[in-house]
């Protein structure tokens, strides 16, 4: 079949994108055990500082990509300070409405600021398109995959093999006994936060060639990261790798046959099914059931 | 009035319950002790319908009540307490005893006026209007008695109800139970608190890795070399005294 | 009864309100007050009673809409079977949300019904033979009662008004009545209510399935009221929160909190539109970046919402003053 190669290639480089998304995501629920509403709306800001920067600079989302490692690390510092360390302690309910209050707001922020209107951002990689055999993909795409792969990849060896990596895990495990060991609490969730962040600002710059750039570009993002990180077990890294693989190959192949009005259908109930069915993930342990645990 | 054959409960590669037979009469008070890690609460869990066994079978007068609804169970007459006990926080110690109480009276006002008689009984009037959260654990582990008692069962499962009680709240919630059995309540007790089980059971049955490893009279407990063993003997000695 | 004294006042102000005025923006605003009060109020059945923290009630809202709008305009039908129609599906999505509650906790419910009502906007927006699609659904005036054609914005007040108090009461009668304890239980603790002999996934279905008719009737309103459906406005992830925010603001879990919190929110919705009319985007932003500060504040600082906040004070000054 002639699609056969395109379609492995588009699933490819499209799951490693979500992978760096995701991950982000199962960093900061895993450790800090919170479901974060807003986070797409940290990918929509990623997107938009690669605009802006484009639009007003001239620079490239590849050169901004550095500044954007360390701008996304103060945001969430921030965030963290003023929103995030209230409410670690608190009720689901009471962490529910405060990232859904973050992300509305965050949301109209764009909007009032930059106003609804869809942007983009095109240089001049955006255009070229490579072939190999029977399948033709954008480099953009291919850029977005390698660093995305790359980062993930690293952000996976700091955790296995830094000491602070272990540390944060340890939290992971079991916050008590962090806590009687001398660990600040405190300090891992920041982090954790912090990087969460950092991951879903940098794939949003890696994204904003291939995507429009809209203030809700988020939403839709945020719902298929939580697909990825359930399916892959939360908190699961290597989970989170695999399931963005399952979700953009159901994605892609869902593209193919019923056309790409109805992607986004498919992945809805895909969450709904997952969530139901397999909660603890396809290869995880823990799961939906057992939050707050 | 309660038989439980062979049953078992596992989780994945663990066994938490064994083949465990027991039978509790009518009106009896029934005690089961055994070192942490037991199986006591699972085997509460089990027969009061929140886990099904894997095998075996727990039959209330006769009838099988495994893998039913905890709800159901309690309306066949068995209701359970929690060893962590759960208090409805936000309401009052009334409000917690009363929505106990609709379980069988229907109408508010009555079942309100149930609450009350079960609050009398367990000595918890001062404290009717506080909101659950308020009391301190004492009070609490009487309300999650209280609450329960207003289901009117005919067999209750109390999950260590004295563990945080000072000795007068203990005096205090052994005349609760023993005023309960004299009206013909059974009940059945895990206890870690040796002096009270000796005084509260009339029977006891003892659990070590989840299987049943003696059963009998109190003093014929304290006695058991395989009971002295399990627990090393420290706790027995206590109650003997 | 001693509680349902802000509400005799709430209610009876808006009842009166059309006698002192005959503005017609003072009595549109009113309407939009009593509507979003009221809707929050259905939302509060199953977040704020059942403990069911929904994200996603806009499907019921939508469907509810789209239901009266589409037999009025497709099938020539009252529009009043419209809004008995759209309670049905409403129903039946209510008792499939409600099984989802059931296996799904806190967080996690959230997303998926979120991810319910994007579906359904997908499907509202795509599906061109019967809805058409994403250009929404003028819905047709015509006058009489059978068809809610009204010129006048009067009858609408009492009706809307109707149906708020109708609300409140279903609130009121679940904090007096059998259902209305266990699912308080429930809600405080679903292992020992279970214990306790209370039937609890039937009642958070229930609950649920309740909440979404009552939901959807508010949708059918609101769509013959307003005149126009717009996929991408009622099912949309911020409509769901509004619903949200009010019950949140004015005291989850109380009977009147989510139309205090609708008099607020929907005021200020409504003062910053008139002020602010030639800079309509920029509008559009500014309140929604208040409601989305104010809901962090809130739900941090002041969980139990004005109506709980308010209530103790009253309290505490009632022990000081016996005292």
């Amino acid at each position: 079949m002639g699609a056969v190669p395109q379609l492995v290639v588009s699933t490819v480089l499209l799951g490693g994108v979500y992978a760096l998304i995701a991950v982000g995501l199962t960093l900061i629920f895993g450790i800090m055990r919170v479901i974060n509403f807003a986070h797409g709306e940290f990918l929509m800001l990623g997107m938009y500082l690669a605009f802006w920067s484009f639009t007003l600079w001239g620079l490239d989302p590849y050169v901004i990509l550095l500044g954007a490692v360390p701008i996304f690390f103060v945001i969430g510092l921030l965030t963290y300070a003023l929103v995030m360390r209230g409410v670690i302690k608190a009720s689901h309910n009471v962490q529910i409405f405060t990232t859904v209050g973050l992300s509305t707001a965050l949301q109209n922020a764009a909007l009032v600021a930059w106003t609804g209107d869809f942007r983009f951002v095109r240089p001049w990689h955006s255009a070229v398109v490579i072939r190999i055999g029977e399948a033709a993909f954008n480099l953009s795409q291919v850029v977005a995959f390698l660093v995305a792969v790359l980062f993930t990849a690293a952000l996976v060896a700091f955790m296995k093999w830094t000491r602070a990596g272990r540390i944060m895990r340890a939290t992971a495990q079991d916050v008590e006994a962090a806590t009687l060991m001398g660990i600040d609490t405190d300090r891992v969730y920041r982090l954790a936060w912090s990087i969460g962040l950092v991951c879903v600002g940098i794939a949003g710059v890696l994204m904003s060639p291939l995507y429009s750039v809209y203030p809700t570009a988020g939403l839709q993002f945020v719902l298929l990261a939580y697909v990825v990180v359930v399916l892959g077990g939360l908190g699961d890294m290597i989970g989170a790798l695999l399931g963005s693989l399952i979700v953009a190959g159901v994605e892609v192949l869902g593209s193919y046959y019923l056309g790409s009005a109805w992607k986004e259908v498919i992945y809805f109930v895909l969450f709904i099914a997952v969530l139901v069915f397999r909660p603890a993930g396809l290869f995880g342990q823990r799961g939906a059931e057992n939050l707050g645990a | 009035m309660l038989e439980l054959e062979a049953v078992t409960k596992r989780f994945g590669g663990l066994t938490a319950v064994k083949d465990v037979s027991l039978r509790a009469a009518p009106g009896e008070i029934l005690g089961i002790i055994g070192p942490n890690g037991a199986g006591k609460t699972t085997l509460f869990n089990v027969i009061s319908g929140f886990y099904a066994p894997n095998a075996g079978t727990v039959r209330l007068d006769g009838r099988d009540i495994a893998g039913l609804a905890p709800h159901h169970v309690c309306a066949l007459g068995l209701t359970r307490t929690f060893q962590l006990v759960k208090p409805f926080g936000n309401l009052s110690v009334l409000d917690n005893v009363m929505i106990g109480a609709l379980t069988r009276v229907h109408a508010v006002g009555a079942a309100r006026e149930a609450a009350r008689r079960v609050i009398a009984t367990c000595r918890l009037e001062a404290f009717a209007e506080s909101r659950a959260r308020s009391l301190p654990i004492g009070l609490r582990k009487r309300l999650e008695v209280a609450r329960a008692l207003a289901t009117q069962p005919r067999l209750l499962l109390l999950d260590e109800v004295m563990s945080g009680l000072n000795p007068t709240e203990l005096v205090e919630m052994i005349e609760i139970l023993r005023r309960l059995h004299a009206d013909g309540l059974g009940l059945i007790v895990i206890e870690h608190i040796m002096a009270a089980m000796m005084r509260l059971a009339q029977r006891i049955v003892v659990l070590h890795h989840g299987e049943k490893i003696a059963e009998g009279p109190p003093q014929a407990i304290s006695r058991d070399p395989r009971v002295v063993d399990a627990y090393l003997g420290e706790e027995f000695v206590l109650a003997d005294a | 009864m001693k509680r349902d004294v802000p509400a005799l006042v709430l209610f009876g102000a808006a009842a009166l309100a059309p006698v002192v005025t005959r503005d017609g923006f003072l009595l549109d605003s009113l309407i939009l007050i009593l509507l979003w009060g009221a809707v929050s109020g259905a939302w509060n059945v199953a977040g704020g009673y059942a403990g069911q923290v929904s994200l996603g009630h806009s499907a019921f809202f939508g469907l509810g809409a789209y239901s009266a709008a589409l037999l009025a305009t497709r099938w020539n039908q009252s529009p009043w079977l419209g809004l008995l129609v759209g309670a049905l599906l409403a129903t039946v999505a209510g008792l499939v949300i409600g099984y989802l509650a059931n296996r799904l906790k806190g967080p996690y419910f959230g997303l998926a019904t979120i991810a319910f009502s994007q579906v359904l906007l997908i499907l509202a927006s795509r599906w061109r033979a019967v809805t058409s699609g994403s250009e929404g659904i003028p819905v047709p005036f015509r006058p009489g009662f059978a068809t809610l054609g009204f010129q006048s914005k009067v009858p609408w007040v009492y009706l809307v008004l109707s149906l708020a108090v109708g609300i409140y009461l279903v609130a009121r009668y679940l904090e007096t009545s059998r259902p209305g304890y266990q699912l308080a239980g429930v809600r405080e603790d679903e292992d020992a209510a279970e214990a306790l002999g209370i039937p609890c996934r039937r009642l958070k279905v229930a609950a649920v399935a309740a909440s979404a008719a009552l939901t959807s009737v508010c949708g059918g309103l609101w769509a013959q009221y307003v005149g126009f459906v717009d996929p991408f406005y009622v099912f949309s992830v911020d409509l769901s929160v509004r619903f949200a925010l009010n019950s949140i603001i004015g005291g989850i879990g109380t009977a009147i909190g989510p139309f205090v919190g609708s008099l607020l929110i929907t005021s200020l919705e409504t003062y910053l539109r008139a002020t602010f009319s030639d800079f309509k985007a920029g509008l559009i932003g500014i309140y929604l970046i208040i409601y989305g500060c104010l809901l962090i504040v809130v739900v941090r600082f002041v969980p139990q919402g004005l109506v709980g906040f308010l209530g103790e004070r009253l309290r505490a000054m009632g022990r000081y003053a016996r005292a």
